[in-house]
């Protein structure tokens, strides 16, 4: 049995992100320079070649990434499916945005060399997602 | 309003809504309690349908409110949604925090309401 706090911290993370991925989307789509807190280095590492996997731009598959986990979480709570199969799946999906936050975090570092805030903070989404889950016995 | 301060009330008023969306889904029973004897006699049909209905239109302003699109129509949906909440649920101990989303959500309202729509209903007339 998995509490609430994970599930409403994984649902509130992922709706961050959602939120985040839509601006940086919305920002692509208008030809605008998003707004960078930190550092300048947003509008290279946006722009570079990286910004892509398989033709589909990264804003975009974090974003599906952020509303399956926002409503696998919703659906765990609900219990509107089997929880063990959902569990299962949330788990693989969150796993595999952190193999894919380290791998952008490492181009961000040792290729591109620059830092782009949005996409720190959504590494660091992504992290602490998966942290709650091995802490909070999802993977049980 | 400052944009980030805009952002980040929207996306945590966003949030708020998804959020009691889904634990209404989960108990819509439980909260349908919240409402006052008297409200609920009014209510022609089944409490639980009502509750229903009301998680998925949460969820639809918080989802609107996430993506920031339709804000002004979106933060009007949350005003009206949470005095109707003020005036069926009673006075407790938690109405305080209502009172603080009423005014969360009146701010976004009054910072994306266009503004042709404003001198519609606030310019006086001159005769």
């Amino acid at each position: 049995m998995i509490g609430l706090t994970p599930l409403a911290l994984l649902f509130t993370l992922s709706a961050i992100g959602i939120s985040e991925t839509v601006y940086l989307i919305k920002k692509r789509k208008a030809e605008e320079i998003p707004v960078c807190f930190i550092g300048s280095g947003c509008h290279d590492v946006l722009e570079s070649k990286y910004n892509k996997i398989l033709g589909v731009h990264n804003d975009i598959l974090g974003l599906i990434f952020y509303i399956f986990v926002c409503t696998l979480s919703a659906l765990i709570l609900i219990e509107a499916f089997p929880i063990s199969i959902l569990k299962t799946v949330d788990v693989l999906i969150i796993i595999s945005g952190a193999v894919m936050s380290i791998y952008f975090t490492f181009l961000q570092a040792f290729v591109i060399k620059k830092w782009c805030f949005w996409c720190l903070m959504s590494a660091l989404t992504v992290f602490v997602m998966t942290i709650i889950v091995i802490l909070s016995g999802f993977m049980i | 309003m400052r944009k980030s301060g805009f952002h980040i009330l929207r996306v945590g008023i966003a949030i708020t809504f998804l959020w009691i969306g889904v634990l209404i889904l989960k108990d819509p029973a439980g909260w349908s309690g919240y409402i006052q004897p008297w409200a609920a006699n009014l209510i022609p049909v089944p409490l639980i349908e009502v509750m229903i209905v009301t998680a998925f239109f949460d969820i639809a302003v918080g989802v609107l409110l996430l993506i920031d699109m339709f804000t002004w129509i979106a933060s009007l949906a949350a005003l009206f949604h949470i005095a109707t909440v003020l005036i069926v649920s009673g006075i407790n101990q938690v109405t305080i925090r209502d009172v603080g989303l009423f005014a969360a959500s009146l701010a976004l309202f009054a910072d994306t309401v266009p503004s042709n729509l404003i001198p519609k209903f606030l310019k006086p007339k001159v005769s």
